[in-house]
């Protein structure tokens, strides 16, 4: 096997894609001066501070969220993970604004209810919110960690005595580090990237600060602050990379059975974190649609929602493959993976300028869906990476060489052999890009073809003019459609594996 | 409902009816007063419209009325934030590719850029005149007015003790909310360096901060105060308008100061890139009395033509006395951030 192949040259060409925003914004800051007058320090302090939280608070739901669905004796598990994992189709303003509306004095829960409660704003609002909302990358990347674990090391560690916290906190979590950090990898960056949240909720980090610039027509300090957000987003995947890999050949699958007291508990905190992300606003947005009727709605925006995000999807994958299949040879496709994942770690108003400027050279793209397709592929590529990396891993070429032994043709080898292992990840990925388009906003209204609307950019329209009963019918179906979607696509992903459990592959 | 309401506007609603409540201060005898649509020739042909926000599908019914009058007429339409259109429309114009042959932006500042940068041709005198004096641009045209206003909650406050003068305000010890990141505030403390100088200005931002919370939309800060979390603030006047037509009964109500940035009258505008007929044409339509009774009805907006009837819940306009200040120079916005960043307002 060859040190360097084709699919380094690949990759090496989604790094230099990924980097040409970057290169924009270069240009772009070029003569800028900023002057925060030490604001930059808190502004520093406030972005890492609150990632950190989030982080923190992301792990401690979605850590235990994937041993629950994957691997306890709980009903209707499938059902379980699809709606754990609805919160992913939440916009962050609409989550955001839903608790701030929702708690504190005069807050919707007082005026309906007459209960005190606190605030949800400032440091630790922002922080919980985002961990509402961002906890179940962290499940997702855990869950699949969890599925390549052998089953008979905890069968042994149980045997031998060991109590049930105690094999999941020496056997089970040591060996899935690294699915947790890659999870933890996307919650960071996307609390680094994310304006809505902390701007609904008070809390000044450094993306405000671009915001504040780029709508003052300072484009070149809004592109300057960018980089120096790009330079702590680089810093983080340093942390990141730190963290060592290591793989077993599942032989069992990992069975935990829980009496009916802990499985009580654990139901009852599903619910929790469900009512907190899902039924708050939705309730929220449900009384302000009964108190202000709803407008026309024109249901062509869930089908121009749809279809740029599924192609986004497609294309994602398939980029990732590539990448996927470097990172898992060495250091080098190690090192162009993670340049490929700074990509979600760039704001997207600063993506979606920087290729507006692309677009603009560029004139046969230029508001077309291929550039806002591209848009969403370089910025979410990394939620694909992941997961189809995973299963490259598995990827064994002796595997193929069998194959190929036994009479198989190359073609036949790749279709019974390869996609079969691969598509599991390339599913999960693909549906993770799917959410996050679909629920994106920034780079959407930048790129998009001028007259396409989707649901994201009605939500944005009727929010910022306040009517919030308006928002209610594209809200609910966007968490809607992406909830089926997501349905469709574990499902798929169960069948797969099973299937290849009964082949004993 | 709404869409449907303002078809049958543009087809019934005679000039008499418009009529109905006419501005004292806006009857100004040099303006024209708005000719009904059906005064003006079809439109036909293509014509890509760049469309600030859009408040929430109001302006989209006024554009769908526009198209089903005209049904030759092909308008592709591009929404986004205002700034973001005109951040859109420098980038094009400097490499020679601009898509758009009119630009409505909801506020006059993202024209001020555009104005400055992408340098579109003169307004045809036949439209400018149909506006009030105050009000003829040579590059854009307002199509409606939003007032700077003062929210206040009446259960914590007695509006006869608040100052009419927005640069007492700091003597004043009630709990003030704001929203120093949102454009609308940037306008007026814009409008304020203007009138009163970097130095005023400066120390009115100081001695605010330490009395004033902050919000991310103006929005946020109406509900702030109608929730009594502070007793008032600083927003457009429809924001508050919007809220009470969801909630009539909620706490707030609207003061104004006089002759300051306090009450500042911004304005709505649009303009005309990619000169042609048929995009004057379109002007034309907005500033007709359908389209215009209907931003005054519907989005509580402020019109600024003579003739048209104020939006419910504001005073009578010729009560007012917005401050004068040449609206395009709201786009100098950098000084400002500078003093809301020395002031730890931002």
């Amino acid at each position: 096997m060859s040190r360097f192949s084709l699919s380094h040259f690949a990759s090496a060409l989604v790094a230099l894609a990924v980097l040409a925003p970057v290169a924009v914004l270069v240009v772009l800051a070029l003569g800028a001066d900023v002057d925060l007058r030490g604001e930059t320090v808190r502004l520093v302090a406030n972005t890492l501070g609150v990632t950190v939280l989030t982080v923190m608070g992301a792990v401690a739901i979605g850590v235990p969220m994937a041993l629950a669905t994957a691997h306890c004796n709980l009903p209707r598990r499938r059902l379980w993970l699809a709606l754990l994992a609805a919160p992913l189709a939440v916009p962050s303003y609409i989550g955001a604004f839903a608790y701030f509306a929702a708690f504190g004095t005069g807050g919707e829960i007082e005026t309906l209810t007459g209960a005190a409660v606190p605030a949800v704003r400032g440091f630790g609002g922002t922080a919980l919110v985002m961990t509402l909302y961002t906890y179940p990358f962290v499940m997702l990347a855990t869950r699949a960690a969890l599925s390549q674990l052998d089953g008979r090391t905890v069968e042994a560690a149980r045997s031998l005595g060991a109590t049930l916290p105690v094999v999941l906190l020496r056997i089970v979590l040591p060996r899935v580090r690294s699915g947790i950090a890659g999870g933890a990898l996307l919650v960071a960056l996307y609390a680094m990237s994310d304006f809505a949240t902390p701007a609904i909720l008070g809390l000044d980090t450094f993306i405000r600060s671009i915001y504040v610039e780029y709508n003052a027509f300072g484009l070149a300090r809004a592109a300057l602050l960018s980089l120096q957000l790009l330079a702590l987003v680089a810093f983080v995947l340093l942390l990141e990379s730190r963290v060592g890999v290591e793989r077993e050949a599942a032989q069992e699958k990992l069975e935990i059975t829980l009496g009916p007291r802990a499985r009580t508990v654990l139901m009852a905190f599903m619910l929790v974190v469900l009512a907190a992300s899902l039924l708050l606003p939705a309730l929220v947005f449900g009384v302000w649609l009964w108190r202000d009727g709803a407008g026309g709605f024109d249901p062509w925006l869930a089908w121009n929602s749809a279809y740029p995000a599924l192609l986004a999807a497609l294309v994602t994958v398939f980029v990732a493959l590539p990448v996927a299949h470097a990172a898992v040879r060495g250091k080098v496709g190690r090192w162009l993976e993670r340049i490929a994942t700074l990509g979600f770690g760039i704001p997207g108003i600063v993506m979606g300028t920087a290729l507006l400027y692309v677009g603009l050279q560029l004139d046969f793209l230029y508001q077309t869906v291929a550039l806002l397709v591209l848009g969403y592929v370089l910025r979410f590529l990394p939620l694909a990476v992941g997961p189809v990396r995973n299963c490259v891993a598995r990827l064994d070429a002796n595997l193929l060489a069998a194959a190929r032994n036994l009479g198989a043709s190359p073609f036949e080898a790749f279709t019974r052999v390869s996609v079969p292992l691969l598509l599991p990840g390339a599913i999960a990925g693909g549906a993770l890009v799917f959410l996050e388009a679909m629920r994106e906003l920034p780079i959407t209204l930048l790129l998009r073809p001028t007259g396409l609307e989707t649901l994201t950019t009605e939500l944005w329209q009727v929010y910022e003019a306040g009517y919030f009963g308006r928002a209610a019918v594209p809200g609910l179906l966007l968490i809607a459609i992406s909830s089926v979607a997501l349905v469709f696509m574990l499902s798929g992903e169960d069948r797969l594996t099973t299937r290849k459990a009964s082949r004993g592959i | 409902m709404r869409r449907r309401a303002l078809l049958r506007a543009l087809a019934l609603l005679g000039p008499a009816t418009a009529f109905a409540r006419p501005l004292r201060a806006f009857a100004d005898p040099s303006a024209g007063e708005p000719a009904s649509v059906d005064t003006l020739p079809r439109l036909s042909g293509e014509l890509t419209l760049y469309l600030g926000r859009g408040e929430g599908g109001l302006y989209e019914d006024i554009i769908a009325a526009i198209e089903k009058r005209n049904p030759d007429l092909e308008l592709r339409i591009r929404r986004g934030p205002s700034t973001a259109l005109a951040n859109t429309l420098v980038a094009e114009s400097r490499v020679g590719r601009l898509r758009a042959d009119l630009f409505w932006s909801i506020d006059a500042s993202s024209l001020g850029l555009v104005t400055r940068q992408v340098e579109p041709p003169a307004i045809p005198a036949s439209l400018r005149d149909l506006l009030k004096p105050g009000f003829r641009y040579e590059h854009w045209v307002p199509i409606s007015g939003r007032f700077r206003t003062i929210p206040y909650n009446p259960q914590k406050l007695n509006v006869a003790e608040l100052p009419q003068d927005v640069m007492m305000l700091p003597e004043s010890d009630a709990r003030f909310g704001w929203a120093p990141a949102y454009g609308a505030f940037q306008s007026f403390i814009t409008a304020m360096r203007l009138l009163e100088g970097d130095d005023a200005t400066g120390a009115w931002l100081e001695a605010m901060a330490g009395k004033s919370s902050e919000f991310a939309g103006e929005f946020g800060v109406v509900m702030a105060v109608s929730r009594g979390e502070v007793d008032l603030g600083f927003a457009n006047h429809y924001y508050t308008l919007r809220l009470k037509q969801g909630r009539p009964d909620a706490e707030v109500e609207l003061a104004f100061t006089q002759n300051d940035a306090g009450c500042l009258l911004n304005a709505s505008g649009i303009a005309v890139l990619r000169p042609s007929e048929l995009a004057t044409d379109f002007v034309r339509h907005l500033l007709t009395s359908e389209v215009q009774s209907y931003l005054a009805r519907e989005a509580y907006e402020v019109p600024l033509m003579a003739g048209v009837p104020s939006p419910e819940g504001l005073p009578p306009i010729g009560e007012l006395k917005p401050p004068q200040v040449d609206l395009e120079r709201l786009g100098d916005l950098q000084p400002t951030l500078r003093l809301l960043r020395q002031t730890g307002v931002l």
